[in-house]
């Protein structure tokens, strides 16, 4: 399992198209415990990222992609999902500056720099109904013989049971319970996306 | 004097904040960097960023909820610039309050934040 400069890019146009699709599946669900704009924002930043990646024909490295990916959705994403989403590709810039392909130890430890970024500026962690009980179970995988699209699956699922402890949904409490959480959808789309680029 | 950056979801929250604000400290300049474009609700990073270059001294940043405190930290890890701007996560209005009359007063940021976390202390 290797992840190329240009396979990441390929899985973020795919992921903006998957994004679009869902658009207003995401919005939706947000609407229920939550604000009711993370399909909307979601698409406004990857909407930008495509439009960024096609304007520009060929980056030097894996860093290079991400820093631009993570920039673009801080300055486009909005809600909370642009300093979060935002913060992936930041940190995955910060471990895979200069390498055009990681695979192995150095692709889990983009992946791990990246959900330990993400808890760090949601002060949260896994089990709080959040976008991290997708990334976190995806980063132990990489380092099993699991299959990814399995264990994205199944985290999505078991997401679905968990009370919201973190974020607007909090709010609602033990009403949270059977609902999905939006931006574990939509990290599950980014993943899924990855997953397929590093499948090959 | 210190200067104070009110980031809310709503714009309008943070002006009338302000209005309360003005009859506590009428002298301490406040910047609004709440709510998004045409009057809707969020927060903006590129908003909180504008506010750090019209600021005229430090500054403390105040928050509402969710994305306006990651938006607020976010902006902090980008600025480059040379004033002592600090984030303090604690209630808005009350924080605000506490932070505009001492700010009135002459206090520095890194008095202000020791203020903040003496009322605010969980």
């Amino acid at each position: 399992m290797k992840l190329t400069t240009q396979g990441l890019k390929t899985a973020l146009l795919n992921t903006a198209d998957q994004i679009e699709k869902q658009k207003d599946k995401l919005t939706d669900l947000d609407r229920e415990i939550g604000d009711g704009d993370h399909g909307i924002n979601m698409s406004r930043g990857f909407t930008a990222v495509k439009k960024e990646l096609e304007d520009k024909d060929s980056f030097a490295d894996l860093g290079e992609l991400s820093k631009l990916v993570g920039m673009t959705l801080i300055k486009t994403v909005g809600g909370a999902s642009g300093p979060l989403f935002g913060t992936v590709f930041v940190k995955f810039a910060t471990k895979w500056n200069g390498k055009s392909s990681v695979e192995g130890d150095e692709l889990y430890e983009g992946f791990k720099e990246a959900a330990d970024g993400v808890a760090a500026r949601g002060k949260s962690k896994a089990g709080q109904k959040t976008m991290l009980d997708v990334w976190e179970p995806f980063t132990n995988a990489l380092k099993s013989d699991e299959p990814l699209e399995t264990v994205i699956e199944k985290a999505l699922a078991d997401t679905k049971e968990l009370k919201a402890e973190k974020g607007r949904a909090s709010y609602f409490g033990d009403a949270s319970k059977g609902l999905q959480d939006p931006g574990a959808l939509s990290s599950s789309i980014l993943l899924r996306q990855i997953t397929e680029v590093l499948n090959g | 004097m210190v200067n104070l950056i009110l980031v809310s979801h709503s714009e309008k929250l943070a002006d009338g904040l302000k209005e309360l604000l003005a009859e506590m400290a009428a002298n301490v300049e406040i910047h609004n960097a709440g709510g998004l474009d045409g009057g809707k609700i969020g927060t903006d990073v590129s908003r909180i960023e504008k506010a750090f270059s019209s600021i005229t001294d430090d500054a403390i940043i105040l928050t509402d909820i969710g994305s306006a405190t990651m938006n607020a930290e976010m902006a902090l890890e980008l600025y480059t610039g040379d004033r002592d701007i600090q984030f303090k996560d604690v209630p808005l209005v009350e924080g605000a309050f506490l932070a505009a009359v001492q700010s009135g007063q002459g206090l520095s940021v890194e008095q202000i934040v020791k203020a903040l976390e003496a009322e605010f202390a969980k």
